[in-house]
């Protein structure tokens, strides 16, 4: 399933829009931290950036990027949302709540659906091609990435796939309640380029697994690095979220305190591991256990 | 590979199950009334006269999430039920829903701005990623469970992905489908969008004004044939074409043309291997708003020409499912296929001036039906198309 990652832009609450490596602009995020956002006008229209949600915004702009820096139109474009276009979402639901004459506003309803991040990203880049929207709860980026993946071995030569999230005040009402972690909720979109794997320098996409019902995080990733035969030696960084086991890879990092708390933020690890300086014949595997027993593992070279 | 359909559910206004369905079917009974709740009594809608207890007390089943979730279960395990799993089978779910736990969000968010008070606990139903993870709990499936959510197009794409996983050699046999919950969101949704109908809705009629929304569930079971051999499944069909394809044209409205549309039928019959003489029947899409059904009948006529087939839109007898549609809709077309009949467009009377294309007008038995092209697009200009043939 291996393709070679050719671009990857993320607009997060990290100053990680348009840099060449993130890891130089990496600090962990306080309780109040905001998204560090573009100048929106200079890739999305002023009429279509008033109407569109924080999410919509990052994730175009994310995804136009990618498109700015390749010649040839993405031949497929794979989304993955967690909760999807929570602001409009709200605001609709509050729109007929409190309606009181017999007309609604349907602003609101049109972007509230979950793809509607995918299709305007196919219009704004008046893209034909297939276009999937995924939304798994914590494995939402995995997914979106694992059809990205199907895409290539398809023989699709130039995919684009993405996470995006955005958070809204309400969120914290669910805290402890029904969300018990105690990172602060944040938004952030990260898009990335698949091509067909060739003998370029650049980073690959070896592999992207999920698990529903996992008991055991340490066998699983031995069953996952043997299925991709390689030794758990050549692990060189893991990135994780959640609580993983000890005893794999030489540096572990938790992507969390960088990103901070929404449910597709493995992308952000993905390109965490993009930019990340590897020795030669080392991998980084991406561990996200967010959520007790789902799994999300990524393996980049 | 080939890729066979070895189970099928259904649930919706017309019907329990899935003979429940074809039973209205030919018998020409539509569902759809007028609402039977506050927040859909305004409009003639396809309700499923059901409570979610009544669901679980009927279908016995072990979960107890959002409507959208209940839903879904009772259509997958009827879809599965025969099956059995097995360590060597790898199975998994793919479900498209456009709501999720809307249902129950929707009704303690009102409390919530009304009284300040809510139940918060209700909310972890939400996540449209949960419905599907409930299907899949109910049926003991945990290898891997997929939400697609592209609005109306949702069950044609997750049946779009079982297929790529199978033939990629990911999975060995994928529960595919969609379910959808009517809410008051969606209700006032569509209402904001002024695409209802008072009336019953014509699909493909000149004087077509909008659509009837309605709820349900439908999935389908796809195996591979080295699948077939461990499980010893009995094989009802074939899946042969799938496609997606992007209209980029507008949010909500199709393009005029219908371009996405004949993209994605022209492609599906390529993946399929067919040439338009192969289709016997197309379940359309046919929502009965102006904008699709003209739409779609010139991306019909890109592909067919003047030798368009059969055709009808089911979505007079369930309302227009969402989510589901794709999935009850791939249901009946695996039913035109067994049982040799091509269904109604109910309330159909003139053919729409530009087009002057005409629907099946009555369910009808014909002699054989080879294979059957059901469209499916949704919001954002999704675009799908699935085919389904004889075995």
């Amino acid at each position: 399933m291996t393709a070679a990652i050719t671009s990857i832009v993320s607009i997060s609450h990290q100053d990680s829009f348009g840099k060449q490596n993130i890891w130089e602009i990496l600090t962990p995020l306080g309780n109040q931290s905001e998204v560090i956002a573009p100048d929106y006008k200079t890739y999305i229209p002023p009429a279509s950036l008033r109407r569109f949600s924080p999410v919509l915004r990052m994730a175009l702009t994310a995804a136009q990027v990618c498109q700015n820096e390749t010649s040839v139109p993405f031949d497929s474009i794979s989304v993955g949302t967690s909760l999807g276009c929570l602001k409009d979402t709200e605001r609709f639901l509050q729109t007929f709540i409190t309606a009181t004459g017999d007309t609604l506003s349907p602003t609101a309803f049109i972007q509230s659906t979950h793809n509607t991040i995918a299709g305007a990203i196919s219009m704004a880049l008046g893209n034909h091609s297939y276009n999937m929207t995924h939304t798994q709860n914590s494995l939402s980026f995995e997914t979106a990435l694992i059809d990205g993946l199907l895409c290539v071995q398809e023989g699709k030569k130039n995919v684009l796939v993405g996470a995006a999230d955005e958070a809204i005040e309400f969120l914290d009402v669910l805290k402890p309640h029904v969300i018990q972690s105690t990172v602060p909720f944040t938004s952030g979109a990260t898009f990335l380029s698949l091509q067909p794997d060739t003998a370029g320098n650049g980073k690959k996409v070896i592999d992207c697994a999920v698990h529903f019902n996992n008991t055991n995080t340490e066998e699983a990733i031995t069953t996952f690095l043997k299925k991709n035969q390689i030794d758990a030696n050549a692990i060189e960084l893991v990135l994780f979220a959640g609580e993983i086991p000890t005893t794999i890879g030489i540096k572990q990092i938790n992507y969390e305190q960088y990103t901070g708390l929404y449910y597709s933020s493995a992308a952000f690890a993905c390109h965490l591991a993009n930019d990340y300086a590897l020795a030669e014949g080392k991998y980084v595997l991406i561990v996200n256990h967010q959520v007790n027993s789902k799994l999300g593992l990524t393996l980049i070279k | 590979m080939d890729i066979f359909v070895t189970g099928i559910g259904a649930i919706s206004c017309i019907g329990n199950n899935v003979q429940e369905h074809f039973e209205a079917l030919i018998t020409e009974r539509s569902g759809i009334k007028k609402g039977m709740h506050p927040h859909s009594e305004r409009f003639l809608v396809g309700e499923i006269p059901l409570t979610n207890q009544e669901l679980i007390d009927r279908f016995q089943l072990k979960v107890n999430g959002s409507r959208t979730g209940l839903l879904g279960c009772v259509a997958a395990k009827e879809a599965f039920s025969g099956h059995l799993l097995s360590e060597d089978i790898r199975t998994g779910v793919i479900s498209g829903t456009s709501v999720g736990g809307m249902d129950i969000s929707e009704i303690q968010y009102r409390s919530y701005l009304e009284n300040g008070t809510h139940d918060i606990s209700r909310y972890k139903e939400h996540s449209s990623g949960n419905s599907s993870e409930e299907i899949a709990l109910e049926l003991g499936i945990d290898g891997f469970v997929n939400t697609i959510s592209t609005a109306c197009s949702s069950a044609a794409n997750s049946i779009m992905m079982g297929a790529r996983m199978i033939r990629s050699g990911a999975l060995d046999r994928v529960v595919v489908g969609g379910t959808d919950a009517l809410t008051e969101f969606t209700i006032s949704g569509f209402r904001s969008l002024m695409i209802f109908d008072e009336e019953w809705c014509r699909p493909f009629d000149e004087s077509r004004k909008g659509l009837n929304l309605g709820e349900g569930a439908g999935f389908i079971v796809i195996e591979s044939a080295t699948s077939i051999e461990k499980s010893g499944s009995t094989p009802i069909a074939q899946l042969k074409g799938w496609s997606n394809a992007s209209d980029a044209y507008h949010q909500t409205a199709s393009s005029p043309d219908g371009y996405g549309a004949t993209l994605s039928i022209s492609e599906a019959m390529k993946v399929a291997g067919l040439k338009p003489e192969d289709i016997d029947y197309i379940n359309a899409h046919g929502t009965a708003t102006p904008n699709n059904d003209l739409s779609e009948s010139k991306a019909i006529m890109h592909v067919f020409g003047d030798q368009v087939p059969p055709f009808s839109s089911t979505k007079a007898f369930t309302g227009h499912t969402l989510a589901a549609a794709g999935g009850l809709e791939a249901v009946f077309s695996i039913l035109a296929i067994q049982h040799g009949y091509l269904f109604a467009n109910l309330n159909h009377r003139h053919a729409i001036e530009e087009t002057k294309l005409v629907p099946v007008k009555s369910t009808t038995k014909v002699k054989n039906i080879r294979n059957v092209l059901s469209n499916s697009f949704g919001f954002g200009g999704n675009n799908s198309t699935i085919i389904l043939g004889e075995l």
